[in-house]
């Protein structure tokens, strides 16, 4: 099957090099601490984070950080064909395990003791590339709480069909077979935090596919600062400044 | 859920009884009430509804299947609902699942009506394809994505905007060679034939505080309740589902009092979203 | 070796009657219940105390075909026991037998029948007299004729008060269905499954006060208070036949 015709173009339409279409919105969830939803074409994903709050379970509680957990479920409808169950599966863990251990790395856990922040990710819809969206979610969210982090986490996923590095794969892609990168960085500091790989790739042409992924985080870290700023001049003008 | 001190209870309390609420409201009337159409692109018909912070969606897919043994000229509905965490951090893993269950369950109660399909919002024979052989079976899924009260109201719009949406593929029976043979059936991509939601009814939930009743209570006004009870009511003003939620015991005449409220209420509530489901659908078409 | 062919007895086939399946003739305005009662007549009650003997208190109930058997331990400690409250917890179990139903196994869809006797209960126990603590009532139905719920909500509420914990008042409760034009009162499953709506109450006789009211399928509004008064009606002879029970376990162990 044809992923890039030779005109250049994909199977929607986008360049090899191009992002599909950002859109974010910070605080959709009033009762949680920090929320915002997060929009990478076609898929919609939601983060709520609660905390710092006082540990529920006495054994998990430690002295001298706080204690990240999360969860990420998707809904019946985000797939194509029904879901039907929907949490506790393995990849639903192993998704819920990276996101955690990504931003257990960038938030500052020993500013807050003994306390508990729960993230929780909730995927509407499912186009490819879901695991980076709920990490920028995830982002804004925390942002949104104003939990203190080093860094803003961002991730975009990159691939390599019919000879040509892909940025941001949707589902019929992702689905092809060949590999696919998915990097989270530190912008600012200029580290990676995440970096997972399917399928295999000659190590040269792994290198152009992760520096292509790299520089979609970038892009994302630019989107991401532009609504932020936007979110802190709305509250500016509420607080009367 | 809420934790509320005594100080506070009192003050809901007491302007529940001078008909004056938190937010202002009177004691029966309505959060503004937002609806968006077509959320999900890939379902056959969705609806986002935002009761004041309230936010459900419900999706609509339809996918071939057998009818009942028992009830061979009708199609299957099944209504289930998802509480997400996002909307409470207690409801990760399985914490959410008695809600869930019982939210599906006052649910199908209100929109399938009696066992053998009379009175139901859905009309399940309208979902037949063939007898005996194929039908519709209609999947209503339902994510609660935050909660400030009221989910079962804010469902059961949902369901309805969601249905209203609806669009089941146009199909074309192939005879098979023998009739104990799965029919041949031709699913066309191109015609759709949109759902008939008149009969579907709205879900009005009463809460009893002290002496009075409130509709549509925000959550802080729900842990004060002794009790509530959500009646659905269609446009032609038949009850078609009643469930008592809540332990205290109520006088029968109350009842029957709160299903006359419930009825002065849904009249107003059906306008009203029939009008937003309306305009959410013209702001849908204009979209290229 | 000759083959015994004149003894082999005649192999069981079904008879072909057992299969077929009725609809109730509903359009017939005077159609006869299969148990031959009038439509307001409920079903007679058997109910004993006293069933299971190493639980605190049991209850069993037979209501024509439905046959129930509820077993009530407590109030014990609490599993949960990190968490204080200062009320008691009620925890509620229903189950069926794989044998209850016609088809075996048809009764692991009632999942929902614990949380609405769950409901049913918890307005008629005063939850305050054993804090900390938590009180299990299970119930196992072990033939479904119908009417499955009234009558588990009924025996447990027999059960709790063999069990001695403090109820406000017995709990009793009736269903009625809506076949066609005609209300009739205690349905069985048959009459269930082709109903046009149905609705069920508990009450608690003495206080005159509903605690559980659930109705489906379409009503109108002088329908619904007929079949209220109706409900209301039999659930205060059902209290008085489940007083007179406990009445008769007092009155035995006397003497």
């Amino acid at each position: 099957m044809e992923y890039v015709n030779p005109e250049g173009l994909r199977l929607d339409g986008r360049r090899p090099m191009e992002m599909r279409q950002l859109r974010a919105e910070i605080g959709v969830v009033s009762r949680a601490d920090g929320s915002a939803s997060f929009e990478m074409g076609n898929t919609k994903v939601i983060a709520a984070v609660y905390g710092p709050r006082e540990v529920q379970n006495r054994s998990q509680q430690m002295n001298d950080q706080a204690l990240v957990r999360c969860e990420y479920s998707m809904a019946n409808f985000s797939t194509g064909d029904r879901r039907r169950k929907t949490k506790g599966d393995r990849r639903s863990t192993e998704i819920s395990l990276v996101i955690r251990q990504t931003m257990e790395a960038c938030i500052l856990t020993n500013l807050m003791p003994r306390s508990q922040i729960d993230i929780y990710v909730q995927v509407l819809q499912a186009d490819g590339g879901t695991r980076s969206a709920c990490i920028n979610a995830a982002t804004l969210a925390l942002a949104d709480a104003g939990i203190p982090m080093r860094d803003l986490v961002t991730s975009c996923s990159a691939g390599y069909l019919n000879s040509t590095p892909l940025l941001d794969l949707n589902y019929l892609e992702d689905s092809a077979g060949g590999a696919d990168v998915t990097v989270g960085i530190l912008p600012k500091l200029d580290k990676v935090t995440l970096l997972q790989m399917d399928a295999k790739l000659p190590m040269d042409i792994f290198e152009n596919v992760m520096q292509l992924a790299v520089e979609g985080c970038k892009a994302v870290d630019s989107y991401i600062r532009e609504i932020l700023l936007e979110n802190t001049k709305t509250l500016e003008i509420h607080r009367g400044v | 859920m809420v934790g509320l001190s005594v100080g506070e209870k009192n003050f809901i309390k007491g302007g529940i009884a001078q008909d004056l609420r938190n937010d202002g409201r009177k004691r029966l009337t309505y959060r503004p009430i937002y609806v968006e159409t077509g959320v999900i692109p890939q379902a056959n018909g969705s609806a986002r509804v935002k009761l004041g912070e309230t936010d459900v969606i419900a999706s609509v897919k339809a996918e071939l299947g057998k009818p009942r043994v028992s009830h061979p000229d009708q199609g299957k509905v099944y209504i289930y609902v998802e509480c997400s965490p996002t909307a409470e951090p207690s409801f990760e893993r399985r914490g959410g699942d008695e809600l869930s269950t019982e939210l599906s369950i006052a649910l199908e109660r209100s929109l399938l009506g009696g066992k053998s399909g009379a009175g139901a919002g859905i009309n399940p024979a309208s979902l037949l394809i063939k007898e005996g052989k194929v039908c519709w079976d209609l999947y209503v899924d339902c994510l609660v994505i935050s909660s400030d009260g009221n989910l079962l109201d804010a469902l059961g719009a949902a369901i309805k905007a969601a249905l209203s949406n609806t669009g089941i593929p146009r199909v074309q029976v192939r005879e098979a060679a023998s009739s104990d043979e799965q029919a041949d059936v031709d699913v066309s991509d191109e015609e759709f034939l949109q759902f008939d939601t008149s009969g579907v009814p709205v879900i009005v939930t009463l809460t009893k505080v002290g002496r009075h009743y409130i509709v549509d209570a925000t959550s802080e006004e729900e842990s004060l309740m002794s009790s509530a009870v959500s009646i659905s009511v269609n446009r032609h003003g038949m009850i078609c589902g009643l469930t008592k939620r809540g332990g205290a015991g109520l006088d029968p005449s109350v009842i029957l009092d709160m299903i006359s409220v419930a009825k002065h209420v849904s009249e107003q509530l059906l306008n009203k979203l029939d009008s937003e489901i309306e305009a959410a659908e013209r702001a849908n078409e204009e979209e290229p | 070796m000759a083959s015994k062919t004149g003894s082999t007895p005649a192999t069981y086939s079904p008879s072909p009657a057992t299969h077929k399946k009725k609809r109730i003739p509903i359009a017939d305005v005077d159609w006869v219940r299969p148990d031959s009662r009038g439509f307001y007549q409920c079903r007679p009650a058997y109910l004993r105390t006293g069933a299971v003997s190493p639980a605190a208190g049991s209850a069993y109930a037979e209501f024509g075909n439905t046959k129930v058997i509820v077993s009530v331990f407590g109030p014990r400690e609490s599993k949960k026991a990190m968490m204080y409250s200062d009320t008691g917890r009620l925890n509620c179990d229903v189950s069926y037998t794989t044998f209850a139903t016609p088809n075996r196994g048809q009764g692991s869809d009632k999942k929902e029948l614990s949380s609405m006797l769950h409901k049913a209960l918890e307005g008629a126990i005063i939850l305050e007299s054993f804090p900390k603590t938590c009180v299990d009532v299970f119930a196992l139905v072990l033939e479904s004729g119908g009417s499955d719920l009234p009558v588990v909500i009924s025996c447990a509420s027999l059960a709790l008060a063999d069990a001695g914990i403090l109820l406000y008042d017995l709990v009793a409760s009736v269903s009625v269905s809506c076949v066609g034009k005609n209300l009739v009162i205690d349905p069985v499953s048959e009459e269930e499954s082709y109903n046009d709506g149905s609705l069920m109450i508990t009450c608690m006789p003495s206080r005159n006060q509903v605690t559980q009211l659930i109705v489906d399928g379409e009503w109108s509004t002088p329908k619904i208070h007929d079949a209220m008064e109706l409900c209301l009606g039999a659930c205060s002879k059902l209290g008085e036949v489940m007083r007179s029970c406990l009445k008769d376990v007092v009155t035995d162990l006397k003497e």
